[in-house]
């Protein structure tokens, strides 16, 4: 699979500690496990403590990656499920739905806002959700149980 | 002399340190000693320290180093807190007047004929710089910087976005439009609350992650029924939020259902954004406090929960049935999955009874010390 990646997109990933072995670690082993909306997809794998992201395109073998971001708290469980979303799951087709899932983190359990596909059980997370609610989420998790 | 000059420093190593803990207990799993107690203090504070009710809203710094200093005497939260109603409003036209008893009221509405409201215009962040809301809550935060550094949380909110909203056109005028006007009240409501994720967007350019105040005031069964409640209140309140966290605000949530919320508090749980630090405040479910076993039941998958004690006890000489109550409700939400905290059914009234808020906390302690259930 051949990777394009723009040396911005590429920057702003490094700078959250995301390596390019990573982007093509979630893309490659992505197969079915991933959604699309129109032509973007979005994949996720757990990569040692962190759940990273990629935002792509393929055309052909080539995956143009639009942006790549991660969170430290883990998926658990879908606790809400709403509407359904633009984006389907490749796995079975089903549309996605906007929904709540349970996160844990430093031995707390709380619930964000995602996609969910609520007969895989698979939540996503969005990626101003990652970027920002959930990331001061973190760091307040840490200083907070300091 | 500056507002600083009248108070004394918090006992920072004591007390400030030990409620900084115990505040961060029921968002993190990681119990300390009790409960939480938050009356919703504001302009109680500032006449327990003799000034009035007007000080308090006429000079925000002021107001605000009141609750920092008097939260210590009763032991409440660490963190200060001053707001009223209707931000953002006056950027869209709308006069307000000081009162000696109120928070700030509207002199009156600035459109009165569904026509006018095609021509009302959410104002843009660029706008809002410089403008009333955002000095006043600029000069509020630098102040809490300079002086109460140790208290600062700074606050995003829209508040009542149903109720701000209808100031524009008269409360009067816009119940009758949800009926007789629905697109023209939708419309009203657009222009306040996009201007108001707007404000946000700009305090989170200065602050970062301001925690967000959104209630459903005017939106309760009273008035509306638990379709129209939907409809007017609980999915502009997931729009505002959602729509501030993509602009950097939160991720921390106070969620104020104020008044008789019966039945329209089930719309609420699949429409509004919980993120991993939210608290849900239900006031009251017909004329009684709304039940601890309820709001707990319903949300405590989602949320910290506040249960309440009646806002009415709090002015009656009576301390006992506050410390009563607060029993009572502590011993139905104290277990709450995702965290619980003791508070009263709305802000506390300017003239609570000193006795009133140590029923409170004696309470927390006799029946919310965490490792005694």
């Amino acid at each position: 699979m051949e990777f394009i990646i723009d040396a911005a997109v590429k920057e702003a990933y490094e700078a959250k500690g995301i390596k390019d072995e990573d982007i093509k670690a979630v893309v490659e082993g992505a197969g079915k496990d991933r959604i699309y909306n129109g032509s973007e997809f979005i994949a996720k794998k757990e990569i040692g403590d962190m759940t990273v992201y990629a935002r792509y395109k393929m055309e052909g073998d080539k995956a143009t990656i639009l942006s790549a971001y991660k969170h430290k708290m883990k998926i658990l469980d879908i606790v809400l499920v709403g509407d359904d979303t633009e984006w389907k799951y490749c796995a079975n087709g089903a549309v996605v739905k906007a929904g709540h899932t349970n996160l844990t983190y430093l031995g707390a359990t709380r619930s964000g806002p995602s996609l969910v596909e609520p007969e895989s059980g698979q939540s996503w997370f969005e990626e101003y959700l990652a970027n920002g609610a959930l990331a001061t989420a973190e760091v307040l998790f840490q200083q907070k149980r300091a | 002399m500056g507002y600083e000059e009248l108070f004394p420093t918090n006992d920072l190593k004591g007390w400030h340190a030990n409620a900084a803990k115990r505040f961060a207990s029921p968002f993190v799993d990681n119990f300390h000693d009790r409960i939480d107690v938050d009356p919703i203090i504001l302009s109680n504070a500032a006449v327990h320290c003799g000034f009035t009710i007007r000080d308090f809203y006429e000079k925000p710094e002021l107001g605000i180093h009141t609750v920092g200093y008097i939260s210590e005497l009763f032991d409440l939260l660490p963190v200060t807190h001053w707001f009223f109603s209707l931000p953002w409003i006056r950027d869209l036209g709308v006069t307000l007047e000081y009162k000696d008893t109120l928070p700030p009221v509207s002199t009156g509405p600035i459109i009165s004929e569904p026509e006018e409201v095609e021509k009302l215009e959410p104002i843009s962040k660029e706008k809002l710089k410089g403008g009333n809301t955002d000095t006043l809550f600029h000069n509020l935060y630098g102040y809490v910087q300079q002086n109460l550094p140790h208290t600062l949380v700074p606050i995003s909110y829209g508040f009542d976005l149903a109720g701000a909203g209808s100031e524009l056109c008269g409360v009067e005028n816009f119940i009758m439009w949800t009926f007789t006007e629905p697109d023209i009240a939708h419309k009203l409501q657009n222009v306040y609350v996009e201007t108001s994720i707007n404000g946000a967007d700009l305090l989170s350019d200065t602050y970062g992650m301001a925690m967000l105040i959104v209630g459903s005031v005017l939106a309760n069964n009273d008035i509306f029924s638990d379709e129209m409640v939907e409809e007017f209140s609980a999915k502009l309140m997931h729009h505002y939020v959602d729509q501030c966290f993509r602009k950097g605000a939160g991720p921390q949530i106070f969620y104020h259902l104020c008044g008789n919320h019966e039945t329209d508090y089930k719309v609420f749980k699949k429409n509004l954004v919980w993120s991993p630090f939210n608290v849900l405040h239900i006031g009251y479910m017909g004329q009684k406090e709304f039940p601890t076993e309820i709001l707990k039941e319903e949300f405590q998958d989602v949320t910290t929960i506040m249960g309440s004690v009646d806002t009415k006890l709090m002015i009656q000489a009576n301390p006992k049935k506050v410390y009563d109550r607060a029993k009572e409700t502590l011993l139905a939400g104290r277990d709450a999955k995702k965290g619980y905290i003791l508070g009263t059914s709305c802000e506390t009234p300017p003239y609570t009874i000193p006795g009133q808020l140590l029923a409170l906390t004696r309470a927390a302690r006799d029946f919310g010390t965490y490792g005694t259930w």
